[in-house]
């Protein structure tokens, strides 16, 4: 079919809307609330504006490019003068009930609505209406994520993507006119389906969605001279970093975050890859000891916001998952013991605090399992993103830092198989690596295992494992839609695994919810990141957990050996039944109803 | 005043400030007199405003409008939830002098980007009126005077979209579907628990009106608004969650006689409960659902989600049951009387087979049944597990949703074979499609263009019947075909069954001349259709015993309409007419909200599917054969709501009484 934009005659399929012919002929127009790579137009917004002309027509219409199929025929005008004034009003609009206290949004810096704005030549607002939410009381429960409902433009994407990517269906529209906004099913995190994986907050377009902010805590522990501070990075942290300081994706910034946080003031840097290494030695072990009992199948524990589904969504299958601690909390638990016995410290003077791709991990910190005697194992849990935040308030470009090294003598070294923790199938091939290993009493030949290393959403793969257990069935998934449906089939018996590795994040923890944003995109750097973790693992003396020296020497002169009764208390975990049914409670819908709306 | 002084109504402009017209102009008929003692002034709706009275201040009209306006946005998208609060804070401005002139080139920008730009038909159509005023009568735009500012202003806003004002019951269609788009299911049964109870019934066997109003027919398909009902009802209670109905905060003690635990008995049962007043329900059988449970086999309606929202929502409300009561042979209406009723609501339908009027008709015959009757004893098989069996072979004669239950319930009764005659064509059925589409897969045989002309009796028992071959006449002059036998063309089919199913009648033994309630020839209760009193005072009636054999959804808002009566008289002795029944009227006859056109089409988006069993199997069983949409399904399905919300707004020269009160 033929129509033509700004004069230019093309060709198009019918039923495509006028953005994507626009956008296949790289003609940009304005869009806000439109996220193309979760496939979202909700046409909210309407800023993607354009002029149409027919034939037989006299006045043009003004039309929304997002939602709006094109038409044989159409002459479409993208830049007349009556349509930018349109754009111009309807950001006008936007903004007026919009908080436009940008200084105190946690979006400062890299916003999407300003960008819009920006975008349209946006010049004056000349009206406001803040009634929606001038009354709000901040929420702070403690929860992993706050919503603020003054810097939320009702796009949706954190619905959308909920709903459709993760398959959580955990928030609803709520609101009415200016109030509008959204909400947790359930009214807050617990009752709610929510396990805190943040995917709302990776596509929120401004500040409305994201991280309770936990740097100010950590300043004022580095501010405390009696405090020793403890920092450790995930896996991800080093392969995902380095684009907030300008650096190219996957870059590889260890050295320089180490000799940033030395910078900053903290007392010993750990790495988190060395708790993995531990985590494998413990899960390993547990792994071997349910498959001889034919006890299968098991699922990793390294992911809260997937320990939080099983919990939530289905809490018989709770027996199915990996007693052993994550890797975070393995390396608080182990600070506090062996690392405070060793370096003389007092623990309870002691603050672990992690850094993370990942908002569940601010959760999984707080569950009670993880606190003794009201002593944290995990005292703050930091995103990318505040990490970020961090450095910025005390002036740390990381580009400009000359890269330095772990000089921590107990828990920091790291091998190849924790480094590739942060990746979909990285956790299965660590483990495999050592498995292997403690049935064979050798090493496995080739240590990349490629049959592991796919990219779909759910994998799965036969992998021999020799000795009395030969062939086993393994299945990864990363991202929580996958994950349930694979679920599902296990409950019903159709398929069996012994081993299965989930990342609730799609992308696995180098995308998580706790990564840097990205603006009009949704994880586009997943690939490049991952590569850059087979790379450090390549790189890395040691492919194998059991082959980290610091892990051998914490089973020798602390722990003894995997699954001994002291690992066993320290490193395993349990599990609760977090299930909610609520009755349809209609006192409260009609409430609600009357609120919104006088019919 | 029987003209507009002046205004625009689908483009075109009225203007008789100067000049009064010849003849009297009609653009809405009833609109200047429809509220009592009360003169309209001005008239606002998305197709244009007329103006009545010279002395209304068009800037108020407009003021009020957006007013209401901006309430009803629902903030979803920019230029409604902003721009109708901007509208309406520029014409306040400008109404009390706080503004200059040129503030109305800024209003009518806004009421144009408003128009064009918003998302939903709320806001495609709130501001449009305001826009062609301002292009057509600025002059009329004046701040108000210091006598205007004096008075209180006369308003009444109605808003409803064309699927709301074509349902009997009124439900916010747009609503409950918001809630399923927005993921809350329970408020979207709320939406529908807010008129009536009995939604998953009504989300399973609706006639759906809405769907056949809906503009999105024109495009690609109505939106499944049954299907999402359902859905929302079933969800809402599924996974062993139960219902939390609030119970009234006030006990009144005025009760109230309910008879005929039907749709209509039920819903008004549940909305005077809600009102806090005691009410007992007499019903002949002997569980509650009326037509709903005896007349609609459970493979339509299973009998445990009817019982949800009949039976056992209404004993949990405080209701009391009377069954195996019948009104006119266990007791009277002055019996009720004497036990202490302060009103009644008569609602117990119109549940008698009417006869074929055929040669050898005979009601006692064996193998002679009238639809009603056959699906009683189908009802009581499959609730109480009573004998009754159904063999060799079954002729039904009807066309509607009788006949279409009674050859379906005789197939899954194990019948030989099972024939329907029709005397029309099968396009001429007034049977849902569905049903008509589900009886061919089902394997029932149809035989149109055929009419029954007599039984064929042996041994005291129906063996045959002799059928007459139809033809269609010349169309007439309503542009209609009849149909006239064919001389000569009878022929007998062989059968063990045959079930006259061509339409019920309302019992006239159940009122007697002395009860004091005036009944019509047709034996149906006369009523004031507004109020839905009976000539007896204290006695409302409503359902199919007023308005023969109809469907759920009319005696659904009986019912609630009923209950409304029954609340207003027994608080304060009379009732009056609502200020919206007087709107809805005024919509209806002038056919204000039909078919309008989607002028831009939106992006193309299938009808879900509902899914269901398969034909060769179900046949076997009484269990329902529709099944819920997935929760996926009813996300995409409620997005094509196109959201056709209208608000029309009436200015009038004085408050209304009712919104006086209201303050």
């Amino acid at each position: 079919m033929q129509a033509s934009i700004n004069g230019q005659s093309i060709e198009f399929k019918p039923g495509q809307t006028i953005l994507q012919v626009a956008r296949e002929h790289d003609i940009f127009i304005p869009t806000l609330c439109e996220l193309n790579d979760i496939d979202h137009a909700p046409g909210t917004c309407r800023v993607c504006l354009v002029e149409v002309r027919a034939d037989g027509e006299d006045a043009p219409r003004f039309l929304t490019a997002c939602d709006t199929p094109l038409q044989a025929g159409w002459q479409v005008l993208t830049r007349t003068a009556q349509v930018q004034d349109m754009r111009r009003l309807q950001l006008e609009m936007t903004m007026a009930d919009h908080h436009q206290s940008c200084s105190t949004c946690k979006r400062n810096g890299n916003c999407e609505l300003l960008a819009a704005a920006n975008s349209v030549g946006l010049t004056e607002v000349r009206f406001h209406y803040t009634q929606g939410w001038e009354n709000d009381e901040p929420v702070d429960e403690g929860q992993a994520i706050i919503y603020d409902r003054s810097r939320c433009i009702r796009c949706q994407r954190c619905v959308a993507v909920c709903r459709n990517v993760q398959n959580i269906d955990s928030l609803e529209l709520a609101g009415w006119g200016s109030a509008a906004g959204i909400r947790l099913k359930g009214g807050s995190v617990e009752p709610s389906p929510c396990v805190t994986c943040g995917q709302c907050v990776m596509v929120c377009p401004t500040g409305a969605l994201s991280e309770r902010d936990q740097t100010q805590e950590v300043l004022d522990y580095l501010a405390d001279p009696a405090i020793t501070t403890v920092f450790q990075m995930a896996p991800a942290i080093r392969v995902g970093f380095g684009e907030e300081f300008g650096l190219p994706p996957g870059f590889n910034v260890e050295g320089q975050i180490i000799a940033a946080l030395r910078k900053l003031g903290a007392d010993i840097i750990l790495d988190t890859n060395f708790g993995a290494d531990v985590v494998i030695m413990e899960e390993g072990t547990e792994l071997l000891g349910r498959l001889r009992q034919k006890k299968g199948p098991t699922f990793t524990s390294c992911c809260p916001a997937w320990i939080t589904f099983i919990e939530k969504h289905y809490p018989d299958m709770r027996p199915m998952l990996s007693s052993t601690r994550s890797p975070q909390q393995t390396l608080g638990v182990i600070a506090k013991t062996y690392l405070a016995e060793r370096r003389g410290i007092d623990p309870a003077r002691m603050r672990v605090i992690s850094i993370m791709p990942c908002t569940a991990k601010k959760e999984e910190a707080r569950r009670p399992e993880h606190i003794h005697d009201g002593q944290a194992e995990v005292d703050v849990v930091l995103t990318m993103r505040e990490f970020a935040h961090l450095l910025r308030r005390e002036g740390i470009d990381l580009k400009h830092m000359a890269p330095s090294a772990y000089d921590d003598p107990y828990m920091s070294e790291y091998s190849g198989a924790g480094a590739i923790f942060g990746t979909t199938g990285g956790v299965m091939e660590a483990a495999l690596r050592t498995m292997y290993f403690v049935v064979n009493g050798k090493e496995l030949e080739h240590v990349e295992i490629g049959q592991l290393r796919g990219f779909e959403n759910v994998r799965t793969a036969h992998v021999n494992l020799g000795g009395e257990f030969g062939e086993i069935k393994v299945a990864m998934c990363h991202g929580l839609k996958g994950t349930r449906e694979l679920v599902e089939e296990i409950r019903a018996g159709r398929v069996d695994f012994d081993f299965v590795e989930v990342m609730a994040c799609p992308g696995g923890c180098v995308d998580g919810g706790g990564t840097l944003r990205s603006k009009k995109a949704y994880l586009p750097h997943a690939l490049k990141r991952r590569a850059t973790l087979y790379d450090i693992d390549r790189h890395t003396k040691a492919r194998q957990s059991h082959n980290n020296h610091q892990v051998q020497r914490l089973y020798t002169e602390f722990l003894g050996e995997p699954h001994s009764d002291k690992a066993h208390h320290l490193l395993h975990t349990s599990y609760r039944d977090r299930s909610v049914v609520r009755p349809a409670d209609m006192q409260a819908v009609w409430g609600e109803q009357a609120e919104e709306g006088i019919k | 005043m029987n003209y507009p002084i002046y205004g625009m109504w689908d483009g075109q402009r009225y203007d008789y400030r100067r000049k009064a017209p010849k003849e009297p102009v009609t653009v809405v008929s009833g609109l200047p007199t429809l509220f009592p003692d009360n003169p309209t002034r001005g008239f606002i709706a998305d197709r244009g405003f007329l103006v009545f009275d010279g002395q209304a201040n068009l800037t108020q009209m407009f003021l009020q409008h957006m007013t209401r306006s901006a309430q009803e946005s629902c903030g979803r998208c920019t230029p409604c939830r902003v721009g109708t609060q901007r509208l309406r804070d520029l014409l306040h401005a400008y109404a009390y002098d706080e503004a200059p002139a040129a503030v109305l080139d800024e209003i009518a920008l806004l009421a144009q980007q408003v128009t064009e730009t918003s998302l939903c038909g709320m806001g495609q159509s709130c501001a449009k009126a305001l826009w062609q005023a301002l292009t057509a009568f600025r002059d009329e735009f004046r701040p108000l005077t210091v006598a205007q500012c004096a008075q209180t202003p006369g308003y009444f806003g109605y808003t409803t979209a064309p699927c709301i004002e074509v349902c009997p019951s009124k439900v916010d269609v747009p609503k409950y579907i918001d809630g399923v788009k927005g993921g809350k299911f329970d408020y979207a049964l709320g939406v529908v628990l807010e008129k009536y109870s009995m939604a998953a019934s009504c989300g399973r066997v609706c006639v759906r009106f809405c769907e056949d109003a809906c503009r999105r027919n024109a495009v690609d398909g109505a939106v499944g608004i049954r299907m999402l009902k359902r859905y929302a009802a079933d969800t809402a209670l599924s996974g062993g969650k139960s219902l939390k109905i609030p119970l009234p905060e006030v006990q009144r003690k005025e009760r109230v006689a309910v008879i005929g635990a039907g749709p209509a008995g039920i819903t008004c049962a549940y909305k005077l409960l809600l009102e806090g007043f005691q009410v007992d329900i007499y019903d002949a059988q002997k569980s509650a659902g009326g037509m709903a449970s005896v007349g609609i086999p459970s493979y339509r309606l299973p009998k445990d989600v009817l019982k949800a929202e009949t039976e056992i929502l209404i004993r949990h409300l405080g209701g009391r049951f009377f069954f195996d009561k019948a009104l006119g042979r266990d007791f009277t209406l002055d019996d009720l009387t004497a036990q202490g009723y302060q009103a009644v609501f008569l609602g117990y339908g119109a549940s008698q087979g009417t006869l074929l009027g055929v040669k050898n008709e005979d009601p006692t015959l064996e193998g002679y049944a009238s639809g009603v009757d056959f699906l009683l004893k189908v009802h009581k098989y499959v609730e109480y597990g009573l004998p009754f069996e159904v063999t060799g072979d079954v002729v039904v004669v009807g066309g509607g949703n009788v006949a279409m239950d009674c050859v379906r319930s005789a197939k899954r009764m194990g019948a030989r074979s099972v024939h329907l005659v029709y005397r029309r064509t099968v396009e001429d059925m007034p049977a849902e499609r569905e049903e008509v589409v589900a009886c061919g897969q089902e394997g029932i045989h149809f035989h149109c263009l055929s009419n029954p002309s007599s039984l064929v009796i042996k041994e005291g028992r129906v063996v045959g019947v002799e059928l007459l071959t139809m033809r269609q006449t010349e169309l007439d002059a309503r542009g209609r075909r009849s149909v006239e036998p064919v001389p000569g063309t009878e022929q007998v089919m062989p059968c063990d069954l045959v079930i006259a199913a061509i339409g019920q009648q309302v019992d006239g033994a159940v009122l007697r001349p002395e009860d004091g309630v005036t009944l019509d020839k047709w034996h149906c209760i006369t009523v004031n259709p507004d109020t839905l009193e009976t000539s007896r005072p204290g006695v409302f009636a409503g359902g199919d015993c007023v308005l023969g054999p109809l469907t759920l959804v009319n005696a659904l808002d009986h019912g609630d309409r009923a209950a409304a009566s029954i609340c207003e008289y027994l608080l304060t002795g009379g009732v009056t007419i609502k200020p919206e029944a007087r709107v809805q009227q005024m919509l209806a006859t002038n056919k204000l909200l039909l078919k309008e056109p989607v002028e831009i089409a939106p992006i193309p988006r299938d009808r879900a599917h509902v899914p269901e069993l398969p034909a060769e199997s179900r046949v076997r069983h009484f269990k329902e054969v529709d099944g819920c949409l997935s929760k996926e399904a009813a996300y995409e399905e409620a997005k094509r709501c196109l959201r056709c919300y209208r608000v029309y707004s009436l200015s009038t020269a004085r408050p209304l009484a009712h919104a006086a009160a209201a303050q």
